[in-house]
């Protein structure tokens, strides 16, 4: 699969006992990624039936709470994750490739990026305590407080990026785990498909955002 | 991860740009649509304009599920599963739409 060419390594899959194919086993390790993502679809869809719902509901109160949501930061965040959505996939590529140097710095330029999106959205809840938009601190007061149903919709906003955002510390954490490993002599001729494998779960945590943007941000201003 | 050379020849670079022409052309699709979805969010053009901009999110997911994803080229097992996934979705939202819309 290697042209041969710079740093290319072996590429391939070492096949463990209880597949009968290297090509089961790989098979085997997409489906259950897959079967993984579902349930996460799943999950985040109940939130994104919620934020519907609440818009049908309560549509002023919505629309008062949206106002307050950063909506540039919410954008330049997409921009972040579609870049890094970028790097995974010249990463998965690279790795079919065998350029394991040049893998690994894709595999890296990711986590940054990922990185880089945790520290925005921090800053976003930063400027949402500055502006006491976090109903849920009882000392604290709550600037839309004459609208009670806007609790709801801040408050589901609050958990559906919290948990994106708990995805993507996980996503980080073993993304620079398998980089560590994707670094070794020999990887790529062992693990290949962890490199596609993995890939599919952040493509999956940038859909969810791109999924989340329009939901809670734009179609509620 | 060394003793292989370090430089791009123009071999490697003209691979590299073949195997990376599909995630740049797919990454500029994105951001093209995302271009669409921020600016009728920041200027709201019209009052029905959420249904254009879920179109564009529905448009954005399917390039990522299809091509980031690589569903297209799974065989029928996978996709029947990632398909399975947004049908299940597909239920949870009619069902539940169908009592807050019907009230």
């Amino acid at each position: 699969m290697s042209a041969g060419t710079v740093d290319a390594q072996p590429v391939g899959v070492e096949r463990v006992e209880h597949f009968a194919t290297v090509a089961q086993q790989r098979h085997a390790a997409t489906l259950g990624m897959w079967v993984w993502l579902l349930t996460e679809l799943l999950l985040f869809s109940g939130l994104f039936l919620v934020a519907l719902i609440l818009r049908l509901l309560h549509p002023e109160a919505v629309q008062a709470a949206a106002g307050h949501l950063k909506f540039w930061i919410g954008a330049a965040n997409t921009v972040v994750l579609l870049c890094s959505s970028l790097t995974m996939s010249a990463a998965i590529e690279l790795s079919r490739l065998g350029w394991q140097r040049l893998m690994v710095a894709c595999l890296l330029a990711t986590a940054s990026l990922g990185t880089l999106f945790l520290m925005l959205k921090g800053y976003e809840y930063y400027a949402d305590y500055e502006e006491h938009m976090m109903p849920f601190l009882a000392g604290r007061p709550y600037a839309l407080a004459e609208q009670p149903a806007t609790r709801l919709f801040v408050n589901l906003y609050y958990v559906a990026t919290a948990l994106h955002a708990v995805h993507l510390v996980t996503g980080i954490a073993i993304l620079l785990g398998i980089t560590w490993k994707a670094s070794r002599p020999g990887f790529l001729g062992r693990h290949q498909n962890w490199i596609e494998v993995y890939g599919l779960y952040w493509h999956f945590i940038d859909l969810i955002w791109i999924i989340a943007f329009p939901v809670l941000y734009v179609v509620n201003r | 991860m060394s003793g292989a050379r370090r430089t791009l020849d123009p071999r490697d670079r003209a691979l590299l740009r073949r195997r990376l022409r599909g995630p740049v052309l797919t990454f500029l699709a994105l951001m093209a649509l995302l271009a669409v979805n921020v600016t009728l969010g920041a200027t709201r053009p019209f009052e029905q304009v959420w249904i254009v901009e879920l179109l564009v999110v529905a448009a954005m997911a399917a390039i990522i599920l299809l091509v980031s994803m690589e569903v297209r080229h799974e065989p029928p097992l996978v996709r029947l599963f990632a398909g399975v996934g947004f049908f299940w979705v597909a239920i949870l939202f009619g069902m539940t739409l169908t009592d807050y819309l019907a009230r």
